[in-house]
C-alpha cells in the first residue's frame, strides 16, 4: 500500500518529463543527447554551488529568514544561470534547431534537478507508513520546477544565441530571465520570511510558473516573428 | 566441479548479506518517521501454575478504532483505544469474558497516575470525581489482572498528542467508517519481540540489626523487636508499579524509625534492652514469600528470641483510624500488651487504634498479612495498616491506581510516631506514662522532609520483585540507607518459588500513524494517469496539431513497421 503511495508520487515528480519528452518533437528528433549533457552540466553547478554555499554562508541554527544570507544565496543562485549558459552556447551535441535545443536543455536540466532534490526524500518518506501530502506536493512542485527551467533556458536562449531581437523587448526579456532565476530565493523567502506553509507556496509556484511560461512564450513568438 | 559450486554458493551467500543488509538499512530508516510515539506500558503476563493470566502478546500493528464503533463491527483487527474517564466496566467485562476477538486494546490513563507528573500533586486530595474515577481504575486493575486476554494490552498516559488522535478516531467512528485498510485512518504500531518466560526470578530481602546493651555477666540473649515491611508491588502495569501507599509508606516508615532508633541507639545511656531488627522483605503480593525465606533462614535461637514482630503495611492514606491485625485471639497476654501500647499512644495523638483478630488457617495457601508468615512460625507479630479487611490475593499491592497523588505524608508521619512511640515506651518500659520521646521539635523529632523525599523516590520507582534484579539500584539504594542508620546489614537474594511464572517485556514504544487508504492510492493513480494524458494530448496539440495526436491513436502498428 505504501510502495503504492511511492509510485504515486514518483509517477507524478517524474512523469511529465518523461510526457514531455516524447509528446513534443523533441523525440522526433532525438534530442536526447542535449538533455543528458544539460543534466550532467547540471551536476556540475550543483557541486559548485555546493562548495559556494559551503564557503560563504553561515550555518543558521535556527530556520529564520536572514536578508544578507539570503542575498548571498540568491547570488550563489546565479551559478545556475552560469550554468545553463554554458548548456546553451557551449554544447554543441548535433544540430537541432534553436527551439528545440532549448527544450531539450531545460527539461535535461529540470529531470536532473527532481532526480537530486526530489529521490532520495521520496524514497525514504513516502514508502513509510505514515501518510502526509507532503510528497503530492513535492510532485507538484517538480511539475512547476519544470515549466520554470524551460521557461528559464527560453529566455536563455534568446538572450544568448538569437541575434536579431526587437529592441523593445530585450529591456523586458531580462526583465523576465531575472524573474525566473531568482524564484527559489522568492519561494525561500515567502517559506520562511512571510511563514507560508508549503502547500501555498507550491500554489504560488505552479501560478507564477504558469505565468512565466506563457510570457516567455509570447516572447519567444515575437522574437520569431521578424526572422520568419 | 565442487570448487564451482562453493564459490556460487559463496557467491550467493554474499549476495544474501547485501539484500539483509540493505533491508535492515531500509528498516531502520522506517522506524522514526511516525507522527507520534509515545511510551506503553504492557500490561502484566504471568502464569498461576500453569494456567495463563494477564496480556499473552506484545506486538501490536492494526488500525486504531474507539468505543464508539457502529454494532457488530469487526474488531479483530482494530486496537481499541479507551479512556479510562468513560470506560464502561460492565462492557469490557462482557467483551473480555465472552472471549471476543479483538485487534489489542490501548487503555489512556488521566495524567495524575503518572510518577512523572510533578505538578498538582496532593493539590485537590479530596476530590470526589478523582475518588470515582481511583474506584474505576482499581476495578479494571483487578479485572485485567485475573483474566486471561489474548491480544495485546496496552496502558500511555493523556497527552495533547493522543488527545487529538482519539478526537480524530471518534470523529470517523460517528460517522461509520471504522477504520480499515480501505478508509484509512490512524495504525498503531508497537513493534516487540515474542515475550519471554523470566527464569527464576530473585526476590531479595535487606535486613538491618539495632544491637542492644548488654550489661556484664547477662549471659542470656537480649530480646529481640522485629519491624518489618514488604517493598515489592504488583500491578496491572509492572513498569507503572510504583505502590507508594502499598508499600512505599511502609518502607518509609521503617527507615525513619530506624533513623529515630539508632540515634537513641548510638548512646549507650539511652541504648535499650532490647535488639532492633528491621527487615525489608520483598515477595509481598505472592503470599509473604520473601517474608518466609526470611525467617527460614534465621536460626531457632534467634527466632525464639523475637518478642514480638510489628509489620507495616499501607498505612499512608487514612485519616483517624488504623488496624492492628492479628491472629491469635485478643486474650492472648502478648497481643493484649502490644495493643495497650499501641492504643495507649493512639490516644495521645488524637486518633483511634482497633483490633482485628483473624485466624490463620494452615491448610490455606493463601497467606493474607505478613504477620501470619510470623504466626506459622510461633512468633508473636501484628501488622499495622489502614485496610479493615484482608486483600485477596494480587489486590491492595501498589498497582496502577496507588500513585503518589492519593498518598498524605501527614498519615505517615502520625504512623511514625505511633510505632516509635509505643516500641520506645516498651523498650524503656514507661507503659501508661504519657510521655513524648519522639515529640515535635525535639532533637527526637520525626523529620517530615526525609519521610517526603522517600516517599517520592518511591512513588517515582516501579518495584515489581521479578522485574528487579540482583543489584537494582532501588535494592542498593535501601541497602546503603539501612547501612546508614543501622549494624549488620544483610542482603539475601533467594529464588521466588511458588506457583508464579513471569515474562518480560513490560515497557514498549507505540507509533502512530496516519495512512491513507488503498481507495485514496487508487483515486491518485486515476487522477494522475488522466493528468498525464491531458498533458500529453495537450502538449501534441499545441506542438504538432491535432492530426498527429489523432494519428498516433489510429495507427500504432505501422510505426512499428517502420521503425522495423
Amino acid at each position: 500500500m505504501t510502495v503504492f503511495h511511492f509510485f504515486n508520487c514518483a509517477i507524478l515528480t517524474f512523469g511529465p518529463h518523461a510526457v514531455y519528452y516524447s509528446a513534443t518533437p523533441l523525440s522526433e528528433y532525438d534530442t536526447l543527447g542535449t538533455s543528458i549533457k544539460a543534466a550532467l552540466v547540471y551536476l556540475g553547478t550543483a557541486l559548485v554551488k555546493l562548495v559556494c554555499l559551503a564557503t560563504f554562508l553561515k550555518v543558521s541554527e535556527n530556520d529564520s529568514f536572514d536578508p544578507y544570507q539570503e542575498l548571498l544565496k540568491a547570488l550563489i543562485g546565479f551559478v545556475d544561470v552560469a550554468g545553463l549558459y554554458f548548456a546553451l552556447t557551449q554544447l554543441t551535441h548535433r544540430n537541432i534547431a534553436q527551439n528545440h535545443k532549448f527544450q531539450a536543455v531545460g527539461l535535461g536540466w529540470a529531470f536532473a534537478d527532481s532526480v537530486l532534490h526530489r529521490l532520495a526524500p521520496l524514497w525514504v518518506g513516502a514508502r513509510g507508513l505514515e501518510f502526509t501530502w507532503d510528497y503530492i506536493l513535492q510532485g507538484i512542485e517538480a511539475n512547476a520546477n519544470l515549466v520554470l527551467s524551460i521557461s528559464l533556458a527560453a529566455l536563455g536562449s534568446l538572450i544568448w544565441l538569437r541575434k536579431n531581437k526587437p529592441k523593445t523587448l530585450i529591456p523586458i526579456i531580462y526583465a523576465c530571465a531575472v524573474i525566473v532565476a531568482t524564484m527559489p530565493s522568492i519561494t525561500s523567502y515567502l517559506r520562511r520570511g512571510l511563514g507560508w506553509h508549503f502547500p501555498k507556496v507550491v500554489g504560488f509556484e505552479l501560478f507564477t510558473s504558469l505565468v512565466m511560461a506563457f510570457i516567455s512564450c509570447q516572447l519567444f513568438a515575437a522574437c520569431q516573428k521578424p526572422s520568419a | 566441479m565442487g570448487s564451482r559450486k562453493a564459490r556460487e554458493r559463496e557467491m550467493l551467500d554474499s549476495v544474501c548479506s547485501m539484500i539483509a543488509l540493505v533491508f535492515f538499512l531500509v528498516t531502520c530508516v522506517e522506524l522514526c518517521d511516525a507522527a507520534t510515539v509515545v511510551d506503553v506500558y504492557r500490561l502484566i503476563q504471568y502464569d498461576i501454575s500453569g494456567a495463563p493470566f494477564g496480556s499473552r502478546l506484545a506486538k501490536l500493528n492494526h488500525h486504531a478504532g474507539s468505543l464508539h464503533f457502529p454494532p457488530g463491527a469487526d474488531l479483530s483487527r482494530t486496537v481499541l483505544m479507551i479512556p479510562v474517564r468513560d470506560l464502561n466496566i460492565t462492557f469490557l467485562q462482557d467483551y473480555i469474558a465472552q472471549r471476543q476477538p479483538l485487534g489489542g486494546l490501548l487503555f489512556l490513563l488521566p495524567q495524575m497516575f503518572s510518577f512523572e507528573n510533578k505538578d498538582d500533586m496532593r493539590s485537590n486530595h479530596q476530590n470526589q470525581g478523582n475518588d470515582l474515577l481511583k474506584n474505576v481504575v482499581a476495578e479494571l486493575e483487578q479485572l485485567l489482572i485475573h483474566a486471561n486476554v489474548p491480544y495485546p494490552v496496552y496502558f500511555a498516559f493523556e497527552d495533547d498528542d493522543i488527545d487529538a488522535v482519539l478526537a480524530d478516531v471518534k470523529r470517523t467512528d460517528a460517522i461509520g467508517q471504522p477504520a480499515t485498510a480501505t478508509t484509512g485512518g490512524f495504525k498503531l504500531v508497537v513493534s516487540a519481540p515474542e515475550p519471554k518466560k523470566l527464569i527464576s526470578p530473585i526476590i531479595t530481602n535487606i535486613q538491618g540489626w539495632l544491637p542492644g546493651l548488654k550489661t556484664d555477666g547477662d549471659a542470656s540473649q537480649l530480646p529481640t523487636i522485629a519491624i518489618v515491611a514488604s517493598y515489592d508491588t504488583f500491578g496491572a502495569a509492572p513498569a507503572l508499579s510504583v505502590g507508594s501507599d502499598s508499600n512505599g509508606s511502609g518502607i518509609v516508615a521503617l527507615l525513619e524509625i530506624a533513623r529515630l532508633f539508632s540515634l537513641l541507639y548510638s548512646n549507650p545511656k539511652t541504648r535499650g534492652r532490647y535488639n532492633l531488627l528491621f527487615g525489608l522483605t520483598s515477595g509481598g503480593p505472592y503470599n509473604y514469600n520473601g517474608t518466609q525465606k526470611w525467617l527460614r533462614s534465621f536460626d531457632q535461637r534467634l527466632r525464639e528470641s523475637i518478642d514480638y514482630a510489628i509489620c507495616l503495611n499501607s498505612i499512608g492514606s487514612w485519616d483517624n483510624e488504623l488496624w492492628i491485625h492479628v491472629s491469635k485471639p485478643a486474650e492472648n497476654v502478648y497481643i493484649k500488651q502490644i495493643f495497650e501500647d499501641f492504643s495507649n499512644v493512639a490516644e495521645g495523638l488524637g486518633f483511634k487504634v482497633g483490633l482485628k483478630h483473624k485466624k490463620i488457617n494452615i491448610s490455606n495457601p493463601r497467606v493474607a498479612w505478613e504477620h501470619e508468615q510470623f504466626s506459622r512460625l510461633r512468633v508473636t507479630a501484628a501488622t499495622l495498616s489502614e485496610l479493615f479487611t484482608a486483600p485477596e490475593l494480587l489486590e491492595s499491592t501498589g498497582g496502577l491506581v496507588d500513585s503518589r497523588h492519593f498518598v498524605n505524608e501527614t498519615a505517615i508521619i502520625r504512623s511514625v510516631k505511633l510505632v516509635a512511640e509505643s516500641l520506645a515506651r516498651h523498650i524503656y518500659g514507661y507503659q501508661g506514662n504519657n510521655i513524648q520521646i519522639f515529640a515535635d521539635g525535639g532533637s527526637l523529632a520525626v523529620n517530615p522532609s526525609y519521610i517526603q523525599s522517600w516517599l517520592d523516590f518511591l512513588s517515582r520507582t516501579p518495584r515489581v520483585a521479578p522485574f528487579l534484579s540482583k543489584n537494582d539500584p532501588l535494592v542498593m539504594a535501601l541497602k546503603k540507607e539501612l547501612e546508614d542508620h543501622t549494624h549488620e546489614v544483610n542482603v539475601q537474594n533467594e529464588v521466588l518459588d511458588g506457583m508464579f511464572t513471569f515474562y518480560d517485556l513490560t515497557k514498549a514504544r507505540l507509533a502512530i500513524y496516519q495512512v491513507a487508504s488503498v481507495t485514496f492510492d487508487l483515486l491518485l493513480l486515476l487522477v494522475l494517469g488522466s493528468y498525464l494524458i491531458v498533458l500529453f494530448s495537450f502538449l501534441v496539440i499545441t506542438t504538432r496539431g491535432l492530426d498527429d495526436l489523432i494519428s498516433i491513436f489510429r495507427r500504432p502498428p505501422s510505426r512499428k513497421v517502420k521503425t522495423a
